[in-house]
């Protein structure tokens, strides 16, 4: 098998020194420095931006101006999808759509077990990772050095630079607790609980975070971009999809081992065969990779190289030698380097590890979030984040790197492909639809099988309705597996077409799990790929296989965690297809409420994003009509009214802002109602923004003492009016006087600007 | 089936509102919407978030009546608009009332049988319960017809100016009588 990657050196090209790699995956690193450096880039994004959220500057005086050109966000809109067809799927990582389907897209990476013998996962916990191998590598699994080239089904290869594996546990695979569906510890309680636990260390004693970007709002909020990633790490691993079954499996010896091959040999059966076989209903045929880890300080190289050229001996090219320190890395040591946070850390490990680093991973809500937050970093920072030596962070990187380019990606290629040619073709072609309908009508094709197929009603026969899954070897389960295989190498061509064979199967068999998630990713392929899609039947087909999807997973096998996923899938990927689609995304979002699939802060983040698809539709053609200002709006306004009653004004200061940004192209007069009954509402619901805000920050102590109550505003709106004046004036003499959203946004600018030296110091 | 009737002028000032409920299958006329009482607020929102759609709408649509235009799911609120010649827009809000649990309406508060039995009365009017029934277009249809024609002659007087707020009772009256009659 000749793989992309062969001729390429292990290093990465030089055109990826770190300052490249730094750039490339900004929004994974919390380098105050890197915001100030691509604030340009970031400003003209943000311009782009199909939506009407341009950057809100200053003072709200200028928002006509800034927001009355709809010519712009149409010229804005088109080169997004050319963007996006036209190969380099990194250019708009800034722009709040592109991120958001990068996201998506890094969600469905491959899973790679890790299965380490005791004495290397002592060698590792002495350095001082308490997990063992797998917490030492998992976070550089998730974004691969350099850019990864995959080889499609018809040949022509694309450099991915936002590739990335998961690394799991061999050892607690498939055992995760098996009914977590219902109460507190379902994961979706537990998404809603951490995003509870975020708004409210947000919250801090200092008072109110704003929670937006500092050169304006972006397409998506950083919460919800949260409450994203943690709903698509939180699905379990399930005989449905196989995006949580292994690829691959690395077996780890130490070079301690004082019987290194015996040592592989055993935990290679054990892995087979023995007591840590996956279950079941995965298929066994997985990549494994040999790695020999040398303790640099205690061990000989020449011991450990020699062994290692037995190891390639033994089990082929599939090995690997790493170079480790044994001894623990401290932040004083010279070339200590922060290790980086974990992305996709389920809902359930980020509340475990709550006291661990783990919390505050979030590179959006660091860069924008104010002093509350760094003070927590900074507290975490300095006992539990664990550094390594440059050397060593150099050394898995390259072996991550080499794991992935030269077997993972290869190993996957070929699987697609020999699968493709012995399995799906054969359904492909006339036969195989000649096939499948006689088997619908039982009796013809089911004579070739067993008698099980008549009684299950037609079905094939493979699905077991007992254990309810496929057999690995199934034609049904290899197929999703190589659909699955397809979509992690980005193929989305492939595999849409593979699940559209099987997923009438799936519904023939009444495996409605699997006929829910094949629905749902086929879905998902076709709004992702870029090719595919202009018309608008499709666009039908694509609402109608959610509609079945939804269907399947609520009603027929009550799985909200899945379904919500799925709706959330839809709810981002129409958005930003945009046109027609961001109105059936809005659709989407209120059904997701109407089904109390999420609990209330995920409600009032679902009304943020039907405003953002509402606000991202663009006018038609530079006609003035077509936009959905209003709607935007209104719900902008809900989403405020609703952060109020969960006593947020920070961010409902931040929704009403929007609202008035949104409305201001659609009114006569800035600010001005026509209705009375709007205006009233309005009216009310910035004055009890601003006393909460107020009271959040503590400004009744020290302005008037205990003036006002947040509730009755009509009473206070006059104090309200003094206040209002007299922080004005504070603001003019600079203090952080932040009554209206101009103020807010400056001081936190102020703020971020007066903090990023101190990020600095921390990671030096 | 509660309404909530609206004209807007083209600068969108609301010139004329009326909110009632329907008279047909025993109905008493008076509008019950699902919002609590403090929240009438959201009829005017929703009304006027479908200005949105009423734009794009009028370019498309060559007829006066632009049918049922827009949805508010989360309420179950449907819009249906009608333009004037002169700009103005007449939106009517409707929204079928709440079957489960309908407290207020006195009507769910009793038994199953009882609700059973309103909405099959319901569905024998000429508005059924489906608002996006060709029954219910043809009734906003004609209502929307009446209710122009009163318009016109109301803007005809000496004493109306374009845009000024409509206070005539005998308009009123007769928007009153025109739902009375279709819706």
């Amino acid at each position: 098998m000749t793989s992309p990657g062969d001729g390429t050196p292990v290093k990465p090209p030089p055109s990826f020194s770190p300052g490249a790699a730094l750039a490339s995956s900004k929004s994974r690193y919390t380098d105050g420095q890197e915001v100030t450096h691509s604030i340009d880039t970031e400003l003209t994004e943000a311009r782009s931006v199909s939506s009407p959220t341009a950057p809100l500057s200053a003072t709200t005086a200028e928002l006509p101006i800034r927001s009355a050109s709809p010519q712009r966000s149409v010229r804005s809109s088109t080169p997004q999808l050319a963007r996006s067809s036209l190969g380099s799927p990194f250019d708009g990582r800034f722009d709040g759509s592109e991120d958001i389907r990068s996201l998506i897209i890094r969600a469905f990476s491959p899973t790679v077990a890790v299965h380490a013998s005791d004495d290397t996962d002592e060698l590792v916990r002495n350095k001082g990772f308490k997990g063992g191998f797998r917490e030492l590598v998992r976070p550089f699994g998730e974004t691969v050095q350099g850019k990864v080239i995959i080889r499609d089904s018809v040949g022509s290869s694309r450099a991915w630079e936002d590739f990335g594996v998961r690394f799991v546990d061999l050892k607690g695979f498939g055992r995760s607790p098996a009914n977590r569906d219902s109460g507190r510890d379902s994961p979706l309680a537990q998404t809603e609980e951490v995003l509870e636990k975020q708004l409210n260390s947000a919250e801090g004693p200092a008072g109110a975070v704003p929670t937006k970007d500092v050169l304006g709002f972006p397409a998506t909020t950083p919460l919800c971009k949260l409450f994203l990633r943690q709903l698509l790490a939180s699905t379990s691993v399930g005989p449905h999809e196989t995006f949580g079954h292994p690829v691959a499996s690395v077996i780890t010896i130490s070079s301690r081992n004082p019987a290194p091959l015996e040592t592989l040999r055993q935990l290679y059966a054990e892995s087979n065969t023995g007591d840590k076989r996956l279950p079941e209903w995965v298929n066994q045929e997985y990549l494994r990779y040999y790695v020999l880890i040398h303790d640099e300080e205690r061990d000989d190289i020449t011991e450990s190289t020699k062994l290692y050229d037995q190891m390639k001996r033994h089990f082929g090219l599939h090995c690997h030698l790493l170079r480790l320190r044994s001894s623990q890395c401290v932040v004083t040591d010279d070339d200590s380097v922060q290790v980086p946070q974990c992305e996709w850390l389920s809902p359930h490990e980020r509340l475990s590890g709550a006291g661990e680093a783990g919390m505050f991973t979030h590179p959006e809500l660091l860069q924008t979030s104010s002093n509350a937050q760094t003070e927590t970093l900074v507290d975490l920072g300095t006992d539990s984040t664990p550094y390594l030596f440059d050397s060593d962070v150099t050394a898995i990187k390259t072996f991550i790197r080499e794991l992935i380019v030269q077997s993972v990606i290869p190993f996957m290629e070929n699987r697609v492909a020999v699968w493709n040619d012995q399995v799906a073709s054969r359904r492909r072609g006339i036969s195989g639809r000649f096939m499948s309908m006689s088997r619908r009508w039982a009796g013809f094709g089911s004579s070739s099988r067993s008698g099980i197929g008549g009684s299950s009603g037609g079905g094939s026969g493979n699905y077991d309705p007992n254990q309810n899954f496929y057999g690995p070897d199934s034609p049904e389960a290899i197929l999703r597996k190589m659909a699955d295989f397809a979509v992690m190498l980005r193929d989305w061509k492939l595999s849409a077409s593979t699940y559209e064979i099987i997923r009438s199967d799936f519904g023939n068999d009444k495996a409605w799990k699997y006929h829910a998630a094949a629905h749902e990713m086929c879905a998902v392929s076709t709004l992702l790929n870029p090719m595919a899609m202009s018309a608008k039947i499709k666009l039908e087909s694509v609402d109608q296989m959610f509609e079945t999807a939804c269907y399947s997973y609520l009603t027929r096998c009550s799985d909200s965690t899945h379904a919500l996923r799925c709706l959330a899938l839809a709810v981002e990927l129409l958005k930003s297809r945009g046109g027609s689609a961001t109105e059936s995304a809005a659709r989407w979002a209120m059904r997701v409420m109407d089904f109390g699939l999420v609990g209330s802060v995920g409600q009032v983040l679902f009304m943020e994003r039907v405003a953002a698809c509402y606000a991202s539709k663009t006018p038609a053609g530079g006609a003035k009509w077509g936009a959905r200002r209003r709607k935007a709006g209104m719900w902008s306004i809900f989403a405020a009214d609703q952060w109020l009653k969960l006593g947020k004004p920070n961010l409902a200061s931040a929704c009403v802002e929007e609202a008035e940004r949104l409305y201001a192209e659609v009114l006569e007069t800035d600010g001005v109602f026509p209705m009375p009954e709007m205006q009233a509402f309005v009216d009310n619901l910035r004055h009890a923004v601003k006393v909460e805000y107020l009271e959040a920050r503590g400004f009744d102590a020290r302005d008037e003492s205990a003036t006002h109550h947040p509730l009755d505003t009509e009473e206070t709106s006059e104090k309200l009016e003094k206040i209002d004046k007299r922080n004005h004036r504070r603001s003019l003499i600079g203090l952080p006087g932040q009554l209206d959203a101009g103020n807010l946004k400056m001081t936190a600018t102020a703020r971020e600007s007066g903090n990023s030296p101190n990020d600095d110091f921390e990671r030096a | 089936m509660s309404y909530y009737f609206t004209i807007l002028s083209p600068t969108d000032t609301p010139i004329f509102n009326i909110a009632f409920g329907t008279s047909k299958g025993g109905g008493d006329g008076i509008a019950r919407f699902r919002f609590p009482d403090t929240a009438q607020y959201m009829n005017q929102f929703i009304i006027h978030s479908s200005l949105d759609i009423v734009e794009e709408a009028q370019w498309i649509n060559g007829g006066m009546y632009l049918k049922h235009i827009d949805t508010y799911p989360p309420a179950a609120a449907y819009i249906s608009a009608f333009l004037t010649p002169s700009g103005a827009r007449f939106l009517l809000l409707h929204q079928p009332p709440q079957l489960p649990s309908g407290t207020s309406s006195g009507l769910g508060s009793s038994s199953l049988l009882g609700s059973s039995a309103s909405t099959t009365r319901a569905s024998s009017s000429s508005v059924a319960a489906n608002p996006t029934s060709p029954q219910t277009e043809e009734a906003v249809r004609q209502f929307m017809n009446e209710v122009y024609e009163s318009y016109v002659k109301t803007a005809m007087s000496p004493f109306y100016k374009q845009g000024m707020e409509i206070k005539s009772p005998v308009f009123r009256t007769k928007v009153t009588g025109a739902g009375k009659k279709w819706l």
